[in-house]
């Protein structure tokens, strides 16, 4: 067996160990299932009321956001906490790589928001009659945009610290905004020209942009695109995490 | 080929000097203790050889692989057990062990093997499948430890592994780590009890600084330090200033009183059992029990460290030419 293909093997292997620990201990809770479910229904109803918009056509908007928060939210908590309880450096001790510990903690919170953003979904379908027009594309949205937020949350939980509100209140600062300027509260026709342009730099845009061609059909810059930003920012997470988890050892 | 090979280790905090060009080796096989005060440089130490850490300059071996440019290789041949319990509170014994074999890429039957059989060693088997935030400081201690020890490694390394443990945890943690010395495992224990690596390890060092002050075997270490043996002697009566007039006596550098006994520090032993006798004559006085003393590891740990008790510190630090 050729040496590289043992490293990756090894690597999968010990990933896929990391996210099914994360999940047994983070994420497979009644109180995270329970308020990662509700999250969705009360953003619905912040949506919704006082709006003429007909309630189908905010599912992908409400998707989007679900994703992006319960992708990104886990890790940031864990880290830290195992940084505390030195559990992390069971990690680091281990014949692991360091893209192979960044990929594990992305995966647990990237394969519980697909989870998440799949219910969702379905609730959707069967209490507004949404359609769906492409399948293979909203799949690939909910996974894509489930890795991507979960990659970037694994990287802020890099910067180096045992208290969980640091690492949120960093995140916080790139997340909230990202809301506002990803056009899933205000359509990106209508921003001012200096919005489109961060518009262009946030992978939200691209992940509410596919999910709505799913849905609809409309897309402004094509599945494609899309989906080839969404990979390149998963990338571009996984390896910028992986050089700030290396730096956070020396 | 030496299990562990260091060579000029340096780790630096920013201007800080945690560790300072070290260099030593182990020998495959061997049980080598590594003792310093708080703040030595002990665990920064163990968490380069371990590749936790960065290295700032030098480099170390772990059977022959760099653990910088090699560190999976070097990682796959070794087991730590860190200082604190660090087990999956959350997750029953069984699953935290299962986990740590998967971390060391171990097929599921071998992980299961090596798991059962641990569990067994360390007398965990019958709760196996309780989350281990129910274990008493103990349970937890030994779950560690069989983790650390579920990929069969060549070189363990053990960070304070009995610290604050009641005797029972003690005895089997020590006996484990005996048994593991026996079948050739090579073992790197840092430890702040002095009589435990007085008794596990064919060698130790002593760390100081971030500098090694002395290796070697303990019965060496003790016999380099003469003016650290002693005599020690109760009499049938104290009395006031007998502790100054037996300072006094001819070869003595100095005298510690251990509860009802006092101990004279000498680099000659007879002669001053000689003196003691006159004294006693002298000043009507019975011994009850008297007794000649090597220097003990502890002994020779608080030389070499400059925390001297009771002892008249030497310019210089060291009787003979350590390191």
């Amino acid at each position: 067996m050729p040496g590289w293909f043992e490293e990756i093997s090894c690597d999968l292997g010990a990933a896929w160990a990391i996210a099914r620990k994360d999940m047994k201990i983070y994420y497979i809770k009644p109180s995270i299932l329970v308020s990662s479910l509700l999250f969705p229904f009360v953003m619905f109803l912040a949506f919704a009321i006082g709006r003429n918009a007909p309630a189908g056509t905010l599912i992908p908007g409400l998707l989007a956001i679900t994703l992006l928060f319960s992708a990104s939210s886990i890790e940031p908590v864990s880290i830290p906490i195992e940084r505390r309880t030195k559990t992390f450096d069971r990690l680091i001790a281990a014949p692991v790589s360091i893209r192979a510990i960044v990929l594990g903690a992305s995966l647990s919170g990237a394969v519980f928001a697909s989870a998440i953003g799949v219910a969702t979904t379905a609730i959707g379908l069967i209490a507004f009659r949404t359609g769906i027009i492409h399948i293979v594309a909203l799949l690939a949205g909910i996974a894509l945009t489930s890795l991507c937020f979960s990659t970037m949350g694994t990287l802020f939980a890099a910067y180096r610290t045992e208290n969980v509100g640091e690492v949120m209140s960093l995140l916080n600062l790139v997340r909230l905004p990202l809301l506002f300027i990803s056009g899933v509260f205000i359509p990106f026709a209508s921003m001012p020209a200096w919005g489109q342009s961060i518009a262009f730099l946030s992978p939200l845009t691209y992940a509410h942009d596919l999910i709505l061609f799913a849905f609809d059909g409309t897309t402004l810059f094509g599945p494609v695109a899309d989906t080839l930003v969404l990979v390149l920012a998963i990338v571009l997470f996984q390896a910028v995490g992986a050089l700030l988890y290396r730096r956070s050892r020396e | 080929m030496d299990a562990i090979e260091v060579i000029d280790l340096t780790k630096r905090f920013g201007d800080n000097i945690a560790v300072n060009g070290i260099r030593f080796r182990v020998r495959e096989g061997e049980t080598f203790g590594f003792l310093g005060p708080n703040g030595a440089g002990k665990t920064t130490t163990i968490r380069m050889l371990t590749g936790m850490t960065g290295i700032t300059s030098g480099r170390a071996l772990i059977h022959g692989h760099d653990i910088v440019r090699d560190t999976l290789a070097a990682k796959r041949l070794m087991g730590v057990v860190s200082e604190t319990s660090n087990v999956y509170d959350e997750l029953s014994a069984w699953d935290n062990l299962i986990f740590t074999g998967r971390l060391y890429h171990l097929g599921k039957a071998e992980i299961q093997r090596n798991a059962r059989d641990l569990l067994d060693t360390f007398g965990l088997y019958e709760r196996r499948h309780e989350p281990a935030e129910g274990f008493s400081k103990g349970m937890k201690r030994r779950l560690t430890l069989a983790m650390g020890l579920v990929n069969s490694p060549e070189v363990l390394f053990l960070d304070e592994p009995t610290s604050g443990l009641d005797v029972q945890s003690r005895r089997l943690i020590r006996d484990v780590v005996q048994d593991l010395a026996r079948e050739n495992v090579t073992i790197f224990l840092t430890t702040h009890d002095i009589e435990e690596a007085n008794v596990t390890c064919d060698r130790v060092a002593i760390i100081n600084q971030g500098t090694i002050a002395a290796i070697d075997a303990p019965e060496k270490l003790k016999q380099t330090f003469e003016s650290l043996q002693s005599v020690e002697v109760s009499f049938d009566s104290a009395r006031p200033g007998l502790l100054e007039a037996l300072r006094m006596l001819p070869q003595v550098n100095d005298v510690r009183k251990e509860g009802d006994k006092f101990r004279l520090y000498t680099a000659d032993p007879p002669e001053v059992l000689g003196s003691l006798c006159v004294f006693a004559k002298e000043q009507n006085l019975r011994p009850i029990s008297v007794t000649t003393r090597g220097p003990s590891l502890e002994e020779v740990f608080i030389r070499l460290t400059g925390l001297s008790v009771g002892m008249k510190k030497k310019v210089g630090g060291t009787d003979a030419g350590l390191v």
